[in-house]
């Protein structure tokens, strides 16, 4: 879906990116040499079950790692540029204008005491020179933009004014007025009903494409996922498990863990009145991650594991290459001593 | 799939006309309005359940799925009188416990128990995995009863934890394991139906199937049945074998499982399922997708509660409030749209 297959270069490329915690119980390291490219207007999936890290890659990127965390090593370019470990003067030139991100909660992202349209302008006020009155009217046409009715008298409310879906397109209208270059979402739909989700991804994925931003949309659902993203990345406990194509990740997964979290959503069984299949489950729990054991992070609830796997840790490594509908090869990468057969 | 016991024909629980209300007006001062010179005191009620009907037969699975704020979880916890009704019947295998005070539910809850969201909230953190799971069995018995470890111990090999388990406390689990402990809990008094309040939807999805899975083992192991309540139409759909879809305290549309998936009836219920992420397809045009958002359970809307984001709304709707009225297979639909008056092709065969 990405239009912009013709530029080469990537608009970020993240690579053996380490996010570290140094906390009482031990070192937590929640991302753990995560590498990844995003094509400008390419909309990728960052999925993983609670812990898995998909959360800290969105903060490490935004510069917001406070300790006991830090960005341990690796390298983040944003436009050919290493803004990781930029200070926190040189961060604020970029977010907002060409990083924007989107949390989970509306009510914790938007400040109670101001009103919508201070908290809209105030992207504006501080990445442009536009007078007042402009700030005002551009707030307007973006609050219309997101779906907010009587966006003049909106304008003048205060965040608990709004209901929970009607706070979470406010934060889209600031995360998007400044038309930033990359869109980072965090859960952005989790907290809400399924209709509002589906209306805000609609939302969201217009509103990227009008203006040829990169998205990274970070979640647990798979299906919603699956719905938005030209490229997903597969996390557990801080490193990728494998990468792909959208549609090839979900139809051909390789890792086994991407299996089982497929296979674990409740799926159509057979339209029969037989007895109900048991849904595939992955047995055990997430590892905790200060004790992870050695070799692969998954072994210990993986079908496939072999001695190997606890031993060595397996590599991320393309094992095919797809060819799409538009004849471009897009590379398939999976961590795996014994990946799935790609079935024919 | 149902223990022979009893009378079968006799629904397990049966719910009539059930309705919740809560005054939230607060003080006579809080309620003070002046407006137009005039000095009125009115009184906010919030319509959770308005006249639910519905009945759960043995060893049968009734979904109940709604968004947020549509009563599901009201409905659920009146049914266990956490909260009491202020209108219409609650009949468990034909006993009435509608007006039952403390004393006479108690022999009712060994029948009835229920399972909660938030398995870190649900569980008190100063007791022991033992001393939780027990704790329903010794409210229902007499005496001092001999062989408590071993119960416990058998109860907790049910839901996969072990003896290592036994002396530990709540906040050394993780969230899955808390919603085993809390299943143990509930299966302690051998009752004949659980009522399950989204019990998978604070977990990741590799726990929710491991926790679905066990709900269903045990439910073959012991007959017994669910009211299965949940905002997620996967697990619903794979869970239940009746459906009821709720909104703003009504419900709207009930039938078999399948019948609601394959034909949906109510203007909602399309909508519900048209909005719901499918794995592997892309986002779809905005043709089915249903606008704005659920409006105030103070203020009921006058009619029908969904017209005003129903795309087929006509001027009926705002006049007369729908009834659930069947529509054949077992399916009841509350839509004017479905009424034989508005059907006259229908009305003619």
């Amino acid at each position: 879906m990405s239009n912009n297959e013709q530029h080469s270069k990537p608009l970020l490329r993240v690579q053996e990116l380490r996010t570290w915690f140094y906390t009482f119980g031990g070192l937590v390291k929640a991302v753990d040499g995560v590498s990844f490219d995003l094509a400008p207007g390419e909309i990728m999936g960052l999925v993983g079950e609670s812990g898995g890290g998909k959360s800290m890659i969105g903060f490490s990127i935004m510069g917001l790692i406070d300790p006991p965390g830090r960005i341990e090593g690796g390298r983040i370019e944003f436009n050919g540029k290493n803004i990781a470990g930029l200070s926190e003067d040189e961060m604020r030139v970029i977010r907002g204008k060409e990083i924007a991100m989107i949390f989970q909660d509306p009510m914790t992202a938007l400040n109670p005491l101001y009103t919508i349209g201070n908290q809209i302008e105030e992207t504006l006020a501080l990445h442009t020179a536009l007078s007042a009155r402009e700030r005002r009217a551009k707030a307007i046409e973006m609050l219309h933009k997101v779906g907010i009715p009587q966006p003049e008298q909106r304008l003048s409310h205060y965040p608990h004014q709004f209901s929970g879906g009607m706070r979470q397109r406010v934060v889209i209208a600031i995360a998007m007025i400044a038309k930033p270059r990359l869109l980072i979402a965090d859960e952005p739909t989790t907290a809400l009903d399924v209709t509002i989700q589906a209306q805000l991804l609609r939302l969201m994925r217009q509103q990227v494409m009008e203006n040829g931003t990169s998205m990274i949309l970070i979640t647990h659902d798979l299906a919603a996922v699956s719905q938005m993203a030209d490229t997903i990345v597969v996390l557990y406990c801080g490193r990728i498990v494998e990468k792909g194509p959208a549609e090839d990740i979900i139809a051909r997964p390789r890792h086994p863990y991407t299996r089982g979290l497929i296979d674990s959503i409740p799926h159509e069984t057979a339209e029969n009145d037989g007895p109900k299949q048991r849904l595939s489950q992955i047995p055990g729990n997430v590892p905790d991650i200060r004790k992870l054991p050695p070799g692969c992070a998954f072994a210990p609830r993986c079908s496939r594991a072999s001695e190997r796997c606890r031993m060595q840790d397996p590599v991320l490594m393309e094992h095919n290459a797809i060819a799409m509908g538009s004849g471009k090869l897009r590379p398939h990468a999976v961590a795996c001593h014994h990946p799935l057969a790609v079935s024919p | 799939m149902s223990q022979s016991v009893k009378d079968p024909a006799k629904p397990l629980l049966e719910v009539r006309q059930l309705e919740q209300r809560f005054d939230v007006s607060g003080s006579f001062f809080d309620r003070l309005r002046i407006a137009g010179g005039r000095i009125s005191a009115p009184r906010r009620i919030v319509h959770a359940v308005n006249g639910v009907s519905l009945a759960v037969k043995r060893g049968e699975v009734l979904g109940i799925v709604g968004e947020s704020g549509c009563g599901k979880s009201t409905l659920a916890k009146t049914i266990v009188k956490l909260h009491e009704p202020t209108g219409g019947q609650i009949l468990i295998e034909g006993e009435d416990i509608t007006r039952h005070d403390f004393a006479r539910m108690r022999p009712v809850r060994k029948k009835l128990q229920m399972i909660f969201q938030d398995p870190y909230a649900s569980l008190n953190p100063r007791q022991k995995v033992r001393d939780i799971i027990m704790e329903p069995f010794l409210e229902s018995q007499a005496g001092p009863v001999p062989d408590i470890a071993d119960r416990a111990l058998a109860l907790l090999a049910k839901v996969g934890l072990g003896i290592e388990h036994l002396d530990r406390y709540p906040h050394q689990f993780s969230g899955g394991q808390r919603q085993r402990i809390g299943i143990a809990r509930a299966l302690s008094v051998q009752p004949d139906l659980i009522i399950a309040d989204e019990p998978v939807s604070a977990l990741d999805v590799s726990i929710q199937a491991q926790i679905l899975n066990l709900l269903m083992d045990l439910k073959d192991e012991f007959g017994f049945s669910y009211l299965f309540i949940t905002h997620d139409l996967s697990v619903v759909r794979y869970i239940s074998d009746r459906i009821g879809v709720m909104y703003l305290g009504f419900m709207v549309e009930t039938g078999p499982t399948r019948t609601i998936f394959a034909e949906p009836k109510h203007p909602y219920t399309r909508a519900l399922l048209a909005a719901a992420p499918q794995l592997g397809t892309k986002l779809g045009p905005a043709s089915e997708q249903v606008g704005g958002e659920v409006p105030s359970a103070i203020d009921l809307p006058r009619g029908c509660p969904f017209r005003q984001r129903c795309l087929l709304a006509f001027a009926r709707c705002a006049e007369e409030r729908p009834e659930l009225r069947p529509v054949g297979g077992g399916q009841a639909v509350a839509c004017h749209l479905h009424e034989p008056a508005t059907e006259p092709a229908l009305a003619a065969t």
